[in-house]
């Protein structure tokens, strides 16, 4: 989904600093107790999340992920700035915000692990004022979203870890609440499982306009889901953008790999010397008996790649792919964390 | 208020459920007060009619012990529910999805302590049954009385029980209130013996220490109704200290407890145990 200047903010990170505090601090320091110093999770992180926009943070462990995520939710106050959630504080109007809110974590142990299913989404259900006929007609749909109704009946205990995660995202989608944190939301799911609850993502943030908030070290995923992306490294913030701008500014180069046949590496670069002159393009056999390779990098979107397929076809090569190998977010990732 | 109580009898119904799905030791705790009425019944019966002519409510010690079990049962329930609600949801892991739900900390620890006091009720309700059903134990006086004795000492003993649930989510373990009141309650209340005995063997200042316990004067009253058959103007007098500790003690462990609320979300410690 594009966003515009004019969507409005469903979450704005302004200015966020959280300082974990050194227990007992002054009776550490009369008693000369040695003491770690306090940890600085997030320093100075601001930006705004707009309505339907589907958000990933992305990071290495430790990086402030989870202190990020969860002074969204409520469940820590900043030591400083202010997290506003369509426009409630997360401080000062707390319960508001958690009307607003649904998470989705990683944890297997939020559920009770001696009620089914069914049983314990009830009880969340309730505890968000649902009443009887309306939770039960919610689970039902729900169930049916993420494909549980085979195990609504059974214990929580006896499901197979890809259930537990999606009857955690089930629940975090209780309330209908507009705005949806998610953890690590594809996990422990097998790859048809995992490409469902993509979709899922995908549908909520299209048809429900529902804003989403995702972390995940799973990068292409990221790349796939999200409008935006931002980076955090040592509580800071050092790169926000759509993927492809992250991808871009990291480097604006691709490989290229064309794959052709009719044509030995030695008449393509016969062909090729002729039309280029001298070049750094490498000619060789590729891995069919009569198939060659011809593999350079350019610019992205110069005009290159097409000069070259163009000389090919005439020299009467019959092309039959062409592989691009730009940057991916994990070049980005590594490339902040070097730095 | 209707909201509240429909989330209060979530988490009851949500206890239920867990205890259904352990069905025997729930007839095996019904057992064990049967069994400990039926060995007061005969340990009873070693001195019958020999306590000493002060000792009002001990010339029979049956009724004497079992409306203390049920009543230290009671109040127990009210003091500890509060702090084990935090805590076991802490140690379970499903304090976070709770409290990811538009309700207060306040109502989380009400809620999920109301289960314990349903408990209570019928275990506690059990000791006196077992005793008048098989041992021929009568009580006397207004059950009414004896009633709001039981609910104003239980109030007490749960603003003491928010002072400890303060103390579970800043100090995690250690909690001071609870090894007081535990192991102090049953020794210097008034549950096995009468609180007069400490002053004559142990003197006058270990006596102190069952004045300023608020289940002392809780049982003594519940015991003048139910064993002696006194009205409301013979128990004005454990009823006023009873709310002088209300009074004390309800704006006191609200305030300790906001700040310990506080304290834990700045840490991030609230789910940590």
């Amino acid at each position: 989904m594009v966003e515009s200047k004019s969507t409005p903010v469903a979450i704005a990170v302004d200015r966020l600093c959280q300082t974990y505090p050194v227990s007992f601090l002054r009776l550490k320091k009369l008693l000369r107790r040695k003491f770690k110093p306090p940890v600085e999770a997030l320093r100075g992180v601001s930006f705004d999340i707009r309505e339907g926009e589907i958000f990933g943070l992305i990071g290495p462990n430790g990086a402030g992920k989870t202190t990020l995520t969860k002074i969204i939710a409520t469940l820590i106050q900043p030591t400083s700035g202010r997290v506003a959630v369509k426009g409630h504080d997360t401080v000062s109007d707390d319960q508001s915000v958690r009307r607003n809110v649904g998470l989705a974590g990683a944890e297997e142990r939020s559920f009770y692990w001696r009620l089914t299913a069914e049983q314990n989404l009830l009880f969340f259900a309730r505890l968000h004022g649902l009443g009887n006929r309306n939770a039960q007609r919610r689970l039902a749909e729900l169930f049916e979203l993420l494909d549980l109704q085979e195990v609504a009946r059974r214990r929580f205990a006896e499901l197979s870890t890809g259930n537990k995660q999606r009857l955690a995202v089930a629940r975090a989608l209780l309330a209908a609440p507009p705005v949806l944190l998610l953890d690590e939301p594809t996990r422990s799911l097998d790859p048809i499982a995992a490409a469902r609850m993509r979709l899922t993502i995908k549908s909520l943030s299209q048809t429900d306009n529902s804003t989403i908030f995702l972390t995940s070290h799973n990068l292409p995923e990221v790349e796939e889901l999200c409008d935006r992306v931002a980076v955090i490294s040592k509580g800071e913030i050092r790169a926000l953008d759509t993927p492809q701008n992250l991808r871009a500014m990291h480097t604006a180069e691709e490989r290229v790999a064309i794959r052709f046949a009719g044509l030995s590496p030695a008449e393509a670069e016969q062909v090729i010397s002729k039309s280029f002159g001298p070049h750094s393009l490498l000619i060789e056999v590729g891995s069919r008996p009569d198939e060659s390779v011809i593999k350079f990098t350019r610019a992205l979107n110069d005009e290159l790649l097409d000069r070259i397929l163009r000389v090919l076809q005439n020299a009467g090569a019959v092309v039959r792919a062409v592989e691009t190998e730009r940057a991916t977010l994990l070049d980005v990732l590594e490339s902040y964390e070097q730095n | 208020m209707i909201l509240l109580l429909r989330r209060i009898w979530a988490f009851v119904v949500r206890d239920w459920r867990v205890q259904i799905s352990y069905r025997m030791q729930f007839f095996l705790r019904v057992l064990s007060i049967l069994i400990i009425v039926t060995t007061l019944f005969f340990i009873s019966k070693i001195f019958p009619g020999s306590a000493d002519p002060r000792f009002v409510q001990w010339h029979d010690p049956l009724p004497a012990w079992l409306t203390g079990l049920a009543v230290l049962n009671y109040f127990m329930t009210g003091f500890s529910s509060l702090a084990n609600a935090i805590r076991q949801e802490q140690v379970q892991g499903t304090l976070e999805s709770v409290l990811m739900t538009p309700i207060g900390v306040p109502t989380v620890i009400v809620a999920s302590s109301a289960w314990d006091f349903v408990q209570a009720t019928l275990f506690s309700s059990l000791y006196l049954l077992f005793g008048w059903l098989f041992f021929d134990v009568h009580y006397r006086g207004s059950f009414l009385l004896a009633l709001l004795f039981l609910v104003l000492t239980t109030v007490v003993l749960s603003c003491l029980g928010i002072l400890s649930a303060s103390f579970a989510m800043v100090f995690k373990r250690g909690d001071p209130f609870g090894v007081f009141l535990g192991t102090g309650s049953a020794l210097f209340s008034g549950v096995f013996f009468p609180t007069q005995l400490i002053s004559q063997y142990a003197g006058e200042g270990v006596a102190k220490v069952s004045r300023i316990l608020p289940p002392t004067y809780g049982l003594d009253g519940i015991r003048r109704v139910l064993i002696e058959g006194q009205g409301f103007a013979e128990v004005r007098e454990p009823l006023v200290v009873l709310l002088i500790f209300l009074a004390v003690l309800l704006p006191l462990s609200l305030w300790v407890f906001n700040r310990a609320v506080r304290r834990a979300k700045r840490e991030g410690s609230l789910i940590q145990y």
